[in-house]
């Protein structure tokens, strides 16, 4: 093989090599988990302070609180997956399928309580005892049964969801 | 027990595709074996067998058409994708709104293309025809075999057929969405035609420039409709999504814009064996990974992997299908690679890092880094969650914080590399050539610092530690492309006037035509720097979300106090909540919101964001309102309501600069349908002009008439669907037609011209109030009722005299004058009186290619004429020579 062959290849090992490098270094910090909540309460809640994840679960019936503050809607609500409870915090616009007992992913950072104190005075609630870690929500997203899937579908969720209904009715 | 009907449509379309299949593995053998034992009856039977082969599914694929329009519901795929108030445009878009579908559709492009492809080559290549023909109907009878064993869209139902169909899904029904599917499917499937003839080529060990010739075009055309695919998709994320953007990095948009990077690289590198004899590995590399990208983005997109693995394994057949083709794919094309890479080697060397074949070279690897980061990223989710089962993925900022720098990059490389020499410039060369550019890059970045100093924002690249003012480079890098093509545009046409005598513009476009590929993708570039300008603007958006407890009592008729609790301040702007309607049509639950936007006292206009909830769809959609200004698009969405309380949630969006999105990809449209005017066209032009004035006559009215005929398609296409289906309100739609469709209908033909003309509000694809089945167009046609009717207070007589001519265009004014007043606007009108500002893209597009063949067409005979002028006088011409030697030497090869 000739030295410029060599050369040549050698270079390009390096650079792809260099540039998986850097992006799997890159990758750090900006990665986004994706946690049930009963998965993500079995770690060390302070692990996950400042960083972006997503939380899947079910919102425990009764427990949505919502208000217009200054002309923006605040709330909170409980997430629960197999008996393991989290409170989230979030504000501006929800799916059109959020309700009680609604299966929902919320995007956003782990926070102490004592933070969102302020947030829950002014919604009336008071954060539970044994939730030292809240989630602070971006976004929530709603899972959707399909209108056709009937009865047997929305079992699992809730009797909130039974059947065909208008969306976005309630506050 | 119910009888499993019968179809004959469903018969003889799965019968088509069988003995396609049949038809298309005759061919497959006979190509490879034709073109081995160099056996020229068996290669012509491969191609007949192409050519019948496409014949049979165009048969499949009219009868599919013919099910949908008919309403042939015992086929499943008809059933689940259409219902019968659905319009017949939307029934046979439906044909791709499913997987079988387009699965189907896929063949039919793919059969058209290789029936034009092979028609026009089959002659040129002989010695390699074959192989050609037996890959493209490999990858024809893969596609099939998907169609005929799990997907067949003639698939019948077991029971009865049901009364009625399912329906397309309610985000789909755009009209965006109409093109933007069969644009990517076009894209995709063009870039068959190259790997097919790259292939072939390997096959024959025929590695000379030929192949290339007959490919460039058709990667041009995957180039072409690729970006086309993906710039509808990120106009249909924009007005359907309701979530303020256009583009996500979503696994679906990704898929397609990883084979347009290697498109666009073969482009450029395709330049460097023509013009140098170099980069055959990588032009063959290119073809290869190209198409498998396109195979790679369907299976990623149809498989559910990106997703979850989870979904991997619930279409598991279908995968491991395409794992299957995606391996034989990549195991052929290194195989064939590596066992002519003896064949494949460069002509000449690079010579000088100061050449144009290095940026070309820098070019194709920041292409190609661009490609595999965004498959990387994109399967990034699917990689961690196989690696430790812990699914990670990375979000909008983590690409953008890649792709920006890669982009910037690529951009500057778009306004240097034409400033290069061939082989090495010199440093006198280089001055020359770079001081107008770089000097227009300096002085925009220190305006931007003197006059817009938010330009100095910094923004997170490659790490979040690595900070940069990003906007003003990107403004910098725009200043210098746009200099530098500049300058080429200017340089060339001043050579050409020189040569030819002509006048400066008829020289410029006469430039452009006879050099297409050099001047059409100089077009490009500058539509790509128009786009980043667009680009740009994404860094200043704004976003506030409110909640509005109750609408004011009436549509304000003023600027809206400060402390009144309907509005809220956003911006520039003053938002009036003015009405929260809840109608019902015939298809579909709507709550629409009225909302008036001022700036200061002007009414800016009144917009109508909405959500409407199909009575066969499952979740409601979002219908935006967009109020698009010159320097920025107010984007109003309605997130949330209460019927009972009429409280609603509105998101807002201050979207700067994002219409240069749009503009700069029309401009790079234009580029790319320069690049593509076929050598016979330009032939054409050069044919001697008619004589006599009758001819010439003829000739301008045929343009004329062309023009006209396209801008009507056009224009009527924005502003109406055509004659719309009229389903008689109620009519088999169930129980929830509530008949706003049969409601205040025309009472005169004046009531009934000004209906035609007034758009209906209510969000609908912007059908007029004559049409549309909702009931805001049953309000306002109302209104234009009442309007007319009107009798003067003092004497009780009629405002409009109705029985003479003069006094019915009076009333059709002043209902039309009533309604522009009240939406703000004349976007409110079918056919805007006075603005045109909504037509200026397409006038500019078809304008400038209308003129481009005329004053082309003038340049061209005049240049023919002078060429004997021009050898006399070329002696006179020294100044600027040097460039017009260099000019034409090296545009010599590439048309």
């Amino acid at each position: 093989m000739q030295n410029s062959t060599i050369v040549k290849l050698a270079l390009t090992v390096a650079v792809v090599a260099g540039g998986v490098f850097f992006f799997a270094r890159s990758t750090q910090g900006s990665t986004q988990h994706y946690k049930m909540v009963d998965q993500l309460l079995a770690t060390d809640l302070s692990q996950w302070k400042d960083k972006e994840l997503k939380v899947h679960g079910w919102v425990v019936a009764g427990t949505i609180k919502e208000k217009v503050v200054n002309q923006e809607t605040i709330r909170t609500f409980v997430l629960h997956k197999d008996g393991k409870k989290i409170r989230v915090f979030s504000k501006g616009p929800k799916p059109d399928t959020f309700k009680d007992q609604s299966e929902v992913v919320a995007t956003g950072r782990i926070v102490p309580a004592g933070q969102m104190d302020p947030l829950a005075r002014g919604l009336d609630v008071r954060i539970e005892d044994d939730m030292p870690y809240v989630v602070e929500a971006t976004e929530l997203m709603a899972k959707c049964p399909s209108k056709y899937e009937g009865a047997d579908a929305n079992k699992n969720i809730g009797s909130g969801m039974a059947g065909p209904e208008f969306k976005g009715q309630g506050k | 027990m119910n009888e499993q009907p019968f179809s004959p449509i469903a018969l003889v379309g799965t019968i088509s595709l069988l003995v396609a299949y049949i038809v298309g593995a005759w061919g497959i053998a006979a190509g490879i074996a034709g073109n081995a034992k160099k056996s020229r009856k068996l290669v012509s039977s491969s191609v007949y067998a192409l050519y019948g082969f496409s014949a049979l599914i165009g048969l499949a694929s009219a009868l599919m058409i013919y099910a949908f329009v008919t309403h042939d519901f015992s086929i499943k795929y008809v059933a689940h994708t259409s219902d019968v108030s659905m319009s017949t445009w939307y029934k046979v878009t439906a044909f791709w709104g499913g997987l079988d579908g387009s699965l189907l559709f896929w063949v039919l492009v793919l059969g058209l293309f290789s029936t034009v492809a092979i028609l026009t080559n089959a002659k040129r290549h002989r010695d390699m025809i074959g192989y050609v023909v037996a890959t493209i109907l490999i990858v024809q009878v893969f596609f099939l075999s998907l169609l005929i064993f799990t997907k067949n869209p003639f698939g019948v139902s077991l029971t009865a057929a049901p009364a009625d169909g399912q329906g397309l899904n309610p985000l789909l029904q755009n009209y965006w969405m109409v093109i933007h599917p069969p644009s990517l499917y076009i894209g995709f499937v063009a870039a068959t035609i190259p790997f097919a003839f790259g292939i072939g080529a390997l096959a024959s060990g025929r590695l000379d420039d030929l192949w290339l010739g007959s490919v460039r075009a058709w990667m041009l055309i995957c180039f072409g409709f690729l970006s086309l695919g993906l710039i509808l998709g990120g106009r249909w994320a924009y007005e359907e999504l309701g979530w303020g953007g256009y583009w996500a990095w979503d696994p679906v948009e990704n898929a397609g814009l990883m084979p347009w990077f290697t498109a666009t690289a073969f482009l450029h590198s395709a330049i460097i064996q023509e013009q140098r004899g170099m980069m055959k590995r990588w032009n063959l590399a290119l073809v290869c990974f190209t198409f498998f990208l396109t195979i790679f983005g369907t299976f990623m997109t149809r498989s559910g992997i990106v997703q979850s693995v989870h979904a991997f394994g619930e279409d598991n057949v279908l995968a491991l299908q395409f794992v299957v083709f995606m391996a034989a794919i990549a195991i052929v094309s290194i195989g064939l690679i590596v066992y002519r890479s003896n064949k494949l080697g460069s002509k000449n060397e690079f010579e000088s890092f100061y050449s144009r074949e290095f940026a070309f070279l820098v070019n194709n690897w920041i292409l190609l880094a661009c490609a595999f980061f965004v498959l990387f990223a994109t399967m990034f989710p699917t990689i961690s969650e196989s690696l430790d089962g812990t699914r990670v993925s990375v979000g909008i900022e983590f690409f953008n914080r890649w792709m920006t720098p890669l982009g910037l990059i690529l951009l500057f490389l778009a306004g240097a590399a034409p400033l290069l020499a061939w082989r090495r410039t010199t440093r006198e060369r280089l001055w020359q050539q770079f001081a107008l550019p770089i000097g227009l890059m300096a002085g925009s970045i220190v305006l931007c610092l003197a006059v817009f100093p938010q330009t100095k924002h910094l923004s997170s690249m490659f790490k979040q530690n690595i900070q940069l003012p990003v906007s003003l480079i990107n403004i910098g890098i725009i200043a210098f492309v746009l200099g530098s093509i500049g300058q080429e545009f200017i340089r060339g046409m001043l050579v050409r006037r020189k040569q030819t005598g002509s006048d400066p513009f008829t020289s410029l476009v006469g430039l452009m035509l006879s050099k297409r590929r050099k001047y059409g993708g100089y077009i490009v570039h500058l539509g790509v720097a128009v786009m980043f300008f667009g680009f740009g603007g994404k860094a200043y958006d704004r976003m506030v979300d409110r909640t509005i407890e109750k609408p004011a009592p009436a549509a304000y008729s003023g600027q809206p106090a400060n402390n009144d609790k309907s509005t809220f301040a956003f911006g520039r702007y003053t938002f009036g909540y003015e009405n929260l309607i809840h109608t019902s049509d015939d298809s579909k639950d709507a709550v629409t919101a009225q909302v008036s936007i001022w700036m200061g006292s002007e009414l800016v206009g009144r917009v109508y964001p909405a959500k409407w909830d199909y009575h066969k769809g499952e979740e409601a959609t979002t219908e935006v309102a967009i109020r698009v200004r010159a320097t920025e698009d107010v984007y109003v969405v309605l997130t949330g309501y209460d019927l009972d309380s009429n409280l609603a949630n509105f998101r807002v969006f201050i979207n700067p600069l994002i219409s240069w999105v749009w503009i700069g990809f029309l401009i790079l449209a234009l580029g790319t349908l320069i690049c593509l005017i076929p050598q016979s066209l330009v032939d054409a032009m050069s044919v001697s002009r008619p004589k006599s004035r009758l001819g010439r006559a003829g000739e301008v009215g045929i343009l004329l008439l062309l023009a006209a005929g396209l801008m009507g398609a056009v224009a009527s296409k924005a502003y109406a669907q055509g004659a719309a289906e009229h389903v008689p309100a109620g009519a088999g739609m169930g129980e929830s037609g509530t008949g706003w469709a049969a409601m205040n209908r025309p009472d005169s033909s004046t009531s009934e011209r000004a209906m035609k003309e007034l758009l209906c509000m209510c969000g609908c694809a912007r059908e007029s109030i004559f049409d549309c089945k909702c009931q805001p167009a049953a309000m306002s046609r109302q209104k234009v009722l009442d309007f007319l009717k009107q009798t003067d207070p003092k004497s009780g007589k009629p405002l409009f005299d109705m029985s003479t001519e003069t006094g019915r265009e009076a009333a059709y004014n002043a209902v039309l004058g009533d309604f522009v007043a009240f939406y703000g606007g004349e976007n409110v009108l079918a056919t805007p009186r006075s603005k045109f500002s909504w037509l200026f893209p397409t006038l500019a597009a078809f304008g400038g290619l209308g003129l481009i063949f005329v004053v082309g067409r003038r340049w061209v005979a005049r240049g023919k004429k002078s060429v004997a002028e021009q050898t006399a006088a070329s002696k006179n011409v020294v100044e600027d020579e040097a460039y017009a030697d260099k000019l034409d030497d090296e545009l010599a090869k590439t048309d």
